[in-house]
């Protein structure tokens, strides 16, 4: 067993711990490694219970991005929030890089900004659009008047 | 049926979007019974994980009750009360043969960096949360785990997360007895790390934060001794001061990518976006811990690179672990600690909330008000 960094006097708030060790009923309870489930963290390869082979491959409805880095789509994903819009276009270019590659993550960034802002001016439409429309109407009559 | 969505950085609603359905034949859909909200899905509100989409529904950490069953589902029925592992695992693959089920290749094709994660953006597979009234699990025959007939479902909530991770991040400190131990972050998953390395024997455990109210529930919680680090002058020093000028033997990163502490850090990590958030803690851990200590990290950061001193590391001979928790492979000794008694999970919740507030759940966990240590969200009620 490897050498310990000894206790000493200092103490942060709610010290004495080697008082508060014994108090505690649940010390060392997994003290043993092998009452830990995660040691070693990778076992011998063995199917986990319930494992089902082969997988069938999920037929997607929806387009959906892998990156250029892995070779086929996985048997499973997610369908949530397909792609689309100038931010669709975005992701469709962060994934056609592999996720090793910084640019991968910037573009991916960068899409959900766009994201945002699409989503905002979709929003803002039903009443942006009578708006903007009505404006442009009293600007024109006034300058009729005017002349 | 009614979710919260993601409408762009700090904001969020709950809005009507179509149920979920069997997209694969290993898949059920859950009625959700109640869902955490988790610190790692702050990352997410702040719009700190990339490809994160307007629309998308958080929520990793969820109980709830099988609606629907794949036509290759054997092991669930309907009706059946189940605690889902926030990883979505295919229990086949070359990592999940070997107990990395944080590491499954068969269910995110957006990125290598980790797998499938429930609601946690389209670089974690593009799945929806269960911050909602239902929710897709797919491979329901590997992950999802039976809830005891006698426990209620906040009794096994946090198997899904937050407890298999702080058990593993205490795990990864390599703890053989009597060792001393610093976790920072006293939030919900530095708590368990906390619990659990008393439970594998360390010898002195310290908690460090800089919110008050959450180091005073971490001394009664987890009976531990609390730093605060805006009130020592250089925390790395004081630690150091506090084991004999060598800093403790394991250091444990409960934090993450939203550390306070550096104002370097968080300008060039959240502000900027230079490095994938403020690596802060990290730096702390490897300055602090011990020559030959270990470094436990288990605080959620993002590709693609951060400023951490990795020469420091490498000098004092330090070992550095991390990964995303392997949660199904702890559920059930978990299961018996909360059982025995060992673990009291329902202890962290402090707030309860229907899904319609889940909107002000989140900014009182974000901006840590009232007390809050952990928020449990219930879209069917107290049901």
């Amino acid at each position: 067993m490897p050498q310990k960094t000894t206790q000493r006097s200092s103490r942060a708030k709610n010290g004495r711990a080697k008082t508060r060790a014994k108090a505690n009923p649940t010390l060392a309870v997994d003290l043993d490694p092998a009452n830990r489930p995660g040691v070693p963290m990778e076992t011998a390869p063995k199917p986990l219970a319930g494992a089902r082979v082969p997988i069938a491959h999920q037929h997607a409805e929806v387009p959906v991005f892998k990156h250029a880095g892995r070779k086929e789509m996985p048997p499973v994903f997610g369908t949530a929030q397909p792609p689309k819009g100038l931010s669709g276009l975005l992701r469709k270019a962060a994934y056609a890089k592999p996720d090793h590659k910084p640019g991968h993550w910037m573009l991916l960034l960068l899409a959900d900004r766009v994201d945002v802002w699409e989503h905002r001016l979709r929003r803002s439409l039903p009443w942006a659009a009578p708006s903007a429309a009505a404006f442009l109407a009293g600007g024109l009559m006034w300058r009729a008047r005017s002349a | 049926m009614r979710a919260l969505t993601y409408q762009g950085p700090y904001r969020v609603q709950v809005e009507e979007k179509p149920d979920p359905r069997i997209e694969h034949p290993q898949d059920v859909v859950l009625k959700v019974t109640r869902a955490a909200i988790c610190g790692s899905d702050l990352h997410l509100l702040h719009g700190l994980v990339p490809d994160t989409r307007v629309g998308c529904t958080f929520g990793h950490e969820f109980t709830g009750v099988v609606e629907e069953v794949g036509k290759e589902v054997s092991q669930l029925k309907k009706g059946d009360r189940v605690v889902v592992p926030f990883n979505i695992s295919c229990g086949t693959c070359f990592y999940c043969q070997r107990g990395l089920t944080g590491n499954c290749e068969n269910s995110n094709p957006g990125s290598d960096v980790a797998s499938g994660v429930y609601g946690y953006s389209h670089t974690t597979g593009g799945f929806d949360g269960g911050q909602a009234e239902y929710v897709r699990v797919p491979f329901a025959d590997v992950g999802p785990m039976k809830i005891p007939d006698d426990m209620d479902d906040e009794s096994v909530l946090f198997l899904s997360d937050i407890l298999p991770t702080g058990y593993q991040a205490a795990e990864m400190g390599e703890i053989k007895g009597g060792e001393t131990v610093v976790v920072f972050g006293a939030g919900p998953v530095g708590l368990f790390a906390m619990k659990s390395a008393w439970l594998m024997g360390a010898g002195r455990v310290v908690a460090v934060d800089h919110v008050p109210y959450r180091l005073e529930f971490a001394r009664k919680f987890a009976n531990v001794e609390t730093v605060n680090f805006k009130e020592v002058g250089d925390i790395v020093l004081h630690l150091k001061e506090l084991f004999e000028g060598r800093g403790p033997d394991v250091c444990i990163d409960a934090v993450g990518m939203e550390a306070e502490g550096s104002r370097a850090h968080r300008v060039l990590g959240l502000g900027l976006k230079l490095e994938a958030g403020a690596p802060t803690v990290i730096e702390w851990c490897i300055n602090t811990v011990r020559k030959g200590g270990n470094v436990s990290i288990i605080g959620v950061y993002g590709p693609p690179w951060n400023f951490v001193p990795i020469g420091t590391a490498m000098n004092k001979g330090l070992t550095l672990r991390m990964n995303q928790a392997n949660t199904r492979r702890y559920m059930p000794h978990l299961l018996e600690h909360i059982q025995k008694g060992r673990i009291d999970a329902k202890g962290v919740i402090t707030h309860r909330f229907p899904l319609e507030q889940a909107p002000d759940a989140y900014h009182l966990f974000a901006q840590k008000r009232d007390g809050c240590v952990k928020c449990v969200l219930m879209p069917h009620g107290h049901a």
